[in-house]
């Protein structure tokens, strides 16, 4: 079966719980109970959602969210935002290291919270020389969608890490 | 609750916490009960469970988390009692949340990216998906950090909803917070038994301490280099004083016989000067690389026994240039610890006393850089510190491309990315080369800068003294003040010496946090070592074994299953079910799962890892050759072997037939990775290896999986004498592989779905019926076509 990709107004979404909606196509289909996924979690977070049904199986992918009506997109975006949880780091307050073990205390988006980074090239990773991707040693990820709107003691503090 | 409950709520450690219950938090009893928890309690929180819980109900555990249901960093309590379930969550309408056993039929913690949420759902069906028409709630949101105690938590309700014996399922639940414990808090890193301190956080010892372990056993050595050193250093601050003999004495007054024993002396001052340095250096470079070796050996020996958890982790690029890089850095470093340091204070002491008796004003004028040249090295220090880490991960970088490419070489030209290859491999050296360029701009910068102000210092003696020795000639002589300024250009190499010292360090330092963080890194844990049965029968048994390679996805869920000695097991499923994992946690490859796996009834953990392996043939899907000739790659791992032992397994495996064809016969030189054979040729050799290891205990990933029909029948009759009377797991894709099988085991997304004979399975009509008929399908249709093609 050709793969299903959903664009512009083509199809209805409602939402059904924290991370799931059903879907009702232009030509009738329906679908129920499927969960939005990011195909690029990293580097694509508005393109290519995946559409996953209760077992697991894609029924349908998203090419780009934003050309979907913004009610939809409203929707997609919430159980998006709802099943990632990737805190957006906005200020540095402290950085130590000690035996290999970096301990951020920081300020998100989701508020304040300890980092702990246990190896240096696998926690953490420059993206496009102003991303950071932060995976702690319980495998929590964070970012720094962009260094230079950092403040400048929080970029003296990581960028001796990059 | 009573007071005297309420004020003393404290952790208490593994061991003092009794016997039965050790390895997590035991807050002080609720109402008379003892609970366990993953921290200790604040008085606010008991607060709360003591306003939440009615009297009568008996609290069982709970589970501190760090994130409300929007997904924000707040603190969430679940607390479980024999009655209901709580959950405490600010951002909850009234705070709290409750919810009966009984309206649960399946309690899970759904994943969802680096958080996850526990799901308490009427759902009673069997099957592995969730139906979510059945009406469920969305109960607690949690990090990853607590995912863990949480699927604990959720298999408790479960069992107890279905009305499991609660103390039963308590017990396996303070195991799971017990692996809790056994995580550092502060560096995460596994702890040999739980409760245990940390070895990494508990070594307060400073990192020179921990490398003066290798610079011992040549103390002596060092200490001779050390007295040369003082003596050449020694030898060296005569010449300027017999300058001022020539310029003041010798010269003006014309004395030709004191003029050639003054030059005789200076020759004999730079014969012992030169004669005794070339001797201290090369015991010196001796000595040097001595400790480089044992170090270089002892992080390799390390890398052998890390668990391939760090290695799922950290890349061979990197462990790599530890090895071979960071050894040498810290080598330098540790030379001019011992040694430079000493002979450049003895060098700055003896030069200051000389000085001083001299002149002392002049002294004192020549000191007056010092303050700047010292205050300049503290600046640089904090500066240069994280270019050098910069640039050592920018060098690890280079170094992971060519690991990853250079053996890779053939896909490289499969694919023709040759230029594409190097262009990569060009913009991360330029990254290197970026960042040394900066860095390079401070390293260099610095000594100049240092170099000029030193040479002011000078132009201050020159002038002073200059005018000195002209007004008054008898308080400083021409000769003085030429062997001064020599003395002074002298005094400031060891000025400079520890202005720079701050350079190395730092660099040193870099090195040795990464050497050590292999040398101290937790190995792979052997609790067992020396206690072993003679020898292994083969009844394993797995007992509610859960795993995830990390946190964040389940590979592994609620596996149990007994195979006796003797069975022939077949595991299938399909990719990325979790069958290859079953054989990862049977081989100890990891050890940080839940539950147990039991071999002859023996934890796998309590018995001798050395021992172990040695009794399991692996067979693996692409064997691992060595780059060294056949004969040693069979008789790999296996000591004091006959030669004929070696032809025999050949033969067994049927690969003596093909080795006995090649030029070189058994000394045939493999190239790396046992480049020069073929892949059913490889296959053999790693059965021949397995033949001659005699393992009680065998494992066969898809041997069978990447050869032809005609090989592969040759290797199934390999393997069919290689079976003949072992415990045998087996992973196959082809279900013809397995028709030895006495026992199918079915695999699908982490979990054992059907499990019993081949016969059984049919009947079954499930997943393994449906493969066997899928299989045959695909074998007609093969053979059909194979016959078309013959007519």
């Amino acid at each position: 079966m050709a793969r299903l990709y959903i664009e512009n107004d083509m199809a209805r979404f409602t939402r059904k719980d924290i991370t799931f909606v059903d879907m009702e196509l232009y030509d009738g289909r329906k679908f129920e109970n499927l969960e939005p996924h990011r195909l690029f979690p990293m580097s694509g977070l508005e393109k290519y959602i995946t559409l996953l049904d209760e077992k697991g199986v894609e029924q349908a992918i998203i090419r780009d969210m934003r050309t979907l009506p913004p009610k939809d997109r409203e929707i997609i975006e919430g159980c998006l935002e709802e099943y990632y949880m990737i805190p957006k780091i906005t200020r540095i307050i402290d950085c130590r290291e000690k035996y290999g073990v970096l301990r951020f205390e920081v300020e998100t988006d989701r508020g304040h919270v300890f980092i702990e980074i246990r190896n240096i090239v696998h926690g953490l990773k420059l993206l496009y020389g102003i991303r950071v991707l932060i995976r702690d040693i319980n495998d929590n990820r964070y970012e720094i969608p962009d260094l230079r709107q950092l403040d400048k003691h929080s970029r003296q503090l990581i960028d001796s890490f990059l | 609750m009573s007071n005297e409950a309420n004020q003393k709520i404290r952790p208490r450690a593994a061991e003092d916490a009794g016997a039965e219950r050790k390895g997590y938090i035991v807050n002080d009893p609720f109402r008379g009960n003892e609970f366990i928890a993953n921290k200790s309690l604040t008085q606010e929180d008991v607060a709360k469970l003591e306003a939440a819980i009615p009297q009568g109900e008996r609290l069982l555990f709970v589970i501190i988390g760090d994130l409300n249901i929007h997904s924000k960093y707040a603190k969430s309590m679940l607390a479980v009692t024999d009655k209901l379930i709580y959950g405490f969550d600010q951002a909850f309408p009234e705070g709290v949340k409750t919810h009966s056993y009984d309206k649960v039929k399946r309690a899970y913690a759904k994943r969802y990216y680096a958080n996850a949420m526990l799901i308490l759902s009427m759902d009673d069906s069997k099957s592995e998906y969730v139906d979510r028409s059945k009406e469920y709630t969305n109960f607690i949101r949690f990090s990853n950090k607590v995912a863990s105690l949480y699927d604990a938590a959720a298999r408790f309700i479960q069992n107890v909803a279905a009305g499991n014996d609660i103390e039963d399922e308590l017990r396996i639940v303070a195991v799971a917070f017990e692996k809790q414990f056994c995580v550092c808090p502060k560096c995460g890193r596994t702890l040999i038994r739980p409760g245990a301190q940390c070895m990494n956080c508990q070594s307060k010892n400073k990192v020179v301490a921990k490398l003066a372990k290798y610079i011992l056993p040549y103390k002596y050595e060092l200490l001779f280099c050390m007295l040369l050193a003082i003596i050449t250093t020694g030898v060296a601050l005569v010449p300027p004083y017999m300058t001022r003999m020539l310029v003041d004495d010798v010269l003006p007054n014309g004395r030709k016989d004191k003029l050639l024993m003054c030059v005789l002396m200076l020759l004999v001052t730079y014969v012992v000067q030169y004669g005794v340095g070339a001797i201290r250096s090369y015991r010196l470079k001796v000595a040097g690389d001595k400790i480089v070796a044992d170090l270089r050996n002892d992080v390799y020996e390390k890398a052998q026994h890390l668990p391939m958890r760090f290695y799922d982790r950290t890349s061979t690029g990197s462990v790599i240039n530890r090895i071979s890089g960071d050894s040498n850095t810290i080598q330098a470093f540790m030379l001019r610890v011992t040694q430079e340091v000493v002979v450049q204070f003895f060098q700055l002491v003896g030069i200051i006393v000389i000085m001083f008796t001299m002149n002392w004003q002049l002294t004192l004028l020549s000191l007056i850089p010092v303050p700047f040249v010292v205050m300049g090295s503290r600046t640089f220090g904090k500066k240069i510190h994280p270019y050098y880490r910069r640039i050592w991960r920018r060098w690890t970088a280079v170094t992971s491309i060519l690991t990853d490419t250079i053996p890779g070489i053939r896909v490289i030209k499969a694919f023709a990315n040759e230029k594409r290859s190097v262009d990569n491999f060009v913009k991360y050296n330029g990254e290197w080369l970026k960042t040394d360029i900066k860095a390079s701009k401070i390293t260099t910068l610095f000594p100049n800068i240092v170099g000029f102000v030193v040479t002011c210092g000078s132009l201050l003696i020159w002038g002073v003294g200059g005018s000195l020795v002209i007004d008054d000639p008898g308080f400083v002589s021409a000769g003085l003040l030429v062997s001064f300024i020599s003395y002074t250009s002298m005094f400031y190499g060891p000025v400079n010496f520890f202005a720079n010292f701050n350079d190395s360090y730092q660099g040193a330092l870099n090195a040795a946090e990464r050497i050590l963080d292999i040398i101290d890194a937790e190995p792979e844990v052997d609790f067992a070592k020396g206690k072993h049965p003679d020898r292994l029968k083969g009844r394993i048994e797995f007992k509610n074994v859960n795993f995830s390679f990390d946190r964040s996805k389940k590979t592994l869920s609620n596996v149990n299953l007994v195979i006796e000695p003797g069975d022939i097991v077949g595991i299938v499923g399909t990719t990325g079910a979790g069958k290859s994992t079953l054989i990862n946690l049977l081989m100890r490859y990891y050890d940080h799962y839940d539950g147990e796996i039991l071999m002859d009834g023996i934890n796998i953990k309590d018995i001798d890892m050395e021992f172990y392996r040695s009794e399991i043939g692996y067979v693996q899907q692409e064997p691992m050759m060595f780059h060294e000739t056949i004969y040693k790659n069979i008789a790999y791992g296996v000591e004091n072997v006959q030669v004929e032992q070696v032809i025999h397994a050949a033969e067994v495996a049927n690969a003596h037939e093909f080795i006995a064809r090649l030029p070189d016969g058994y000394d045939t030189l493999l190239g790396e990775r046992g480049i020069g054979l073929s892949g059913g040729e490889r296959q053999r050799l790693s059965i021949a290896r397995a033949v001659l290891k005699n393992p009680s205990i065998l494992f066969l990933d898809e041997a069978t999986a990447s050869v032809d029909s005609e090989t592969e029948s040759l290797i199934q009759d390999a393997i069919d004498n290689l079976i003949h009377g072992r415990t045998t797991l087996m992973i196959a894709h082809r279900l013809s592989t397995l028709r030895k099988a006495n026992k199918i085991i079915v695999v699908d997304k982490g979990e054992i779905i059907e499990m019993g004979s081949p016969e059984e399975l049919i009947a079954l009509q499930g997943k393994y019926y449906k493969l066997v008929q899928i299989q045959t399908m695909s074998d007609q249709t093969r053979k059909m076509k194979e016959e078309e093609r013959f007519d």
